[in-house]
């Protein structure tokens, strides 16, 4: 049984109670994910015995240049937890990512790992969800601006170890109907230490599914 | 066979790739500049318990003008035009304040207001040659905050001072600045590119070079396309320092601050100047602020906005020269 939402911002959220007459999702949505963003999504159901979704997210945040930052991802989720009305869900995403700024642009490897248990059922469904997103590898290629007003000696490259990692605690919820669902992702991100925070320290993601063969 | 080629061909890649040198971004001097701890040709002073990026330019036995850089967490590299007073008989002095441009970085737990106003006796007295040795504090922006602090809690100390857009000597008027200068447009290219990297880029909260860094790369919103504050372009600077920033933000919320409440006391007339161009300070707050001392005189720079004394140092430079003059 697979069933509603795909999630760029924590990974692809599907309401596992109804769609089990569907093998394809899209989605589209827009919220706060590290900036006011909006995606669309693509996930596909497999025969498999355990219930099991590849997907595809791409995601692009707001501003006058709109191809200047954007994130990739591709992976899957897994239920491994498959009783009537209670699930839980793994999800491994691969993350392409690239940032752009007066000062710098940024492309990024990286990968998501999120986890969801909760109750649901073919009209709705309620689910906490915890994710750890790892910056695993970035190049860093420094504008003109930032090496002749802040530090020319910049090095340029690909940095290694990880240059970053948040976790992610919230919850995602939804209605189910005819073809669609509606979600809502929201929560907390903290960076890996647990102590400090991003900016802005949230999440908050509204979606919309299309379930279809 | 074509298989067999293209498996050479990605082990090759596979290879090359892995050859490329890793770069290390907990490493100074690879995103942000080395601070005078880890590059000793740096100028530097050792006062008070730590060590301070400064130079001066000018005649020791001069009336000393102590400038005072902007933050929390600038440092005084796009103020370097005020070294021109050296050539009009005054002793000038830059320093990056404590943990901040290319000075010595601390925990985020020992920064006080109280800390950085001891850091700024020793370094009037490191420089001072003589008793009777005039001091003037020259500010700006944050910079003009601790001048103020400074002359509130020793007024006896300093001959005069130049304030140069303080923009919040008490917490009110520091809120009121902040919500008239720091708007935030959840749409734009400007906001963005100050949230988004985040997922880039985490330290924890005594990582000071990957925070230093970040908070450099947030300096473009500064000077983003119809700012509040009327800032022209990109101003230079060595380093940024975050973890001060992050700590004397908590100071100003969770305790609060006044620096008004006993400037009557210092009688000595001060300058006040302000950009024609900064929407958020403009006559009216410069007013507001001149009122707590007992003589000031205001001053509107033309035709520039908060970073006056980098893109307007030319209308700067008279104002504050005569000044100095006026109080020799």
């Amino acid at each position: 049984m697979l069933g509603s939402a795909i999630q760029p911002v924590v990974g692809q959220t599907i309401n596992w109670n109804s769609v089990d007459n569907f093998k394809n999702v899209i989605n589209l949505g827009f919220g706060w994910d590290y900036s006011l963003s909006y995606h669309i999504a693509y996930a596909r159901k497999l025969n498999t015995k355990m219930p099991v979704a590849l997907n595809a997210s791409f995601a692009i945040p707001s501003g006058e240049n709109l191809v200047d930052d954007f994130k990739t991802k591709i992976g899957g989720q897994l239920v491994i937890l498959n009783n009537a009305n209670y699930k839980g869900a793994v999800t491994i995403n691969g993350i392409f990512r690239r940032y752009e700024s007066p000062l710098v642009r940024l492309h990024n490897f990286g990968s998501e790992l999120k986890g969801s248990f909760g109750y649901y059922s073919t009209k709705w469904f309620l689910a906490a969800e915890l994710g750890f997103d790892k910056a695993i590898v970035t190049h860093v290629k420094h504008a003109k601006s930032y090496k002749d007003n802040v530090y020319s000696e910049a090095v340029d490259g690909w940095y290694e170890p990880a240059t970053g990692g948040n976790y992610i605690l919230g919850m995602q919820t939804g209605v189910s109907f005819k073809k669609s669902d509606i979600i809502l992702n929201l929560g907390v991100v903290k960076t890996q230490d647990l102590k400090s925070s991003p900016l802005i320290p949230f999440y908050l993601m509204l979606g919309y599914n299309l379930r279809f063969n | 066979m074509k298989r067999k080629i293209l498996l050479i061909f990605v082990i090759a890649g596979i290879l090359v790739s892995s050859c490329e040198k890793e770069i290390d971004a907990n490493e100074p001097g690879n995103l942000v500049a080395k601070t005078v701890e880890q590059d000793p040709g740096l100028p530097f002073i050792s006062v008070n318990g730590t060590t301070l990026h400064a130079q001066s330019f000018g005649n020791p036995s001069k009336p000393l003008v102590i400038f005072l850089h902007g933050g929390p967490g600038s440092d005084y590299r796009s103020a370097l035009n005020a070294s021109q007073l050296a050539n009009d008989g005054y002793h000038v002095v830059f320093y990056d304040q404590r943990g901040t441009g290319l000075s010595k970085r601390h925990e985020k737990s020992s920064y006080s207001i109280e800390l950085y106003l001891d850091d700024l006796s020793e370094v009037i007295k490191h420089y001072r040659t003589a008793s009777n040795q005039k001091v003037f504090l020259f500010g700006h922006s944050w910079g003009a905050i601790i001048a103020a602090a400074y002359l509130n809690s020793y007024p006896e100390k300093i001959t005069g001072a130049i304030f140069a857009e303080p923009g919040g000597l008490n917490k009110q008027l520091l809120d009121k600045y902040g919500e008239s200068s720091r708007k935030l447009n959840l749409f734009s290219e400007a906001t963005t590119n100050v949230t988004y990297y985040d997922q880039f880029f985490t330290g924890d909260e005594n990582n000071h070079v990957i925070l230093d860094y970040k908070m450099g790369l947030a300096s473009p919103f500064s000077y983003a396309k119809g700012n509040e504050e009327g800032i022209e372009g990109p101003t230079p600077f060595w380093r940024s320092g975050a973890v001060v920033l992050d700590a004397f933000t908590d100071i100003a919320e969770n305790e609060g601050f006044d620096f008004t409440v006993n400037l009557k006391q210092f009688s000595p007339k001060v300058l006040f100047l302000y950009g024609e161009k900064n929407k958020s300070y403009g006559l009216d707050f410069a007013k507001k602020e001149a009122s707590f001392f007992s003589n000031a005189e205001l001053f509107q720079i033309d035709g520039t906005g908060h970073q006056m004394i980098y893109f307007k140092w030319n209308h700067v430079y008279p104002a504050v020269l005569n000044y100095l003059k006026s109080q020799n």
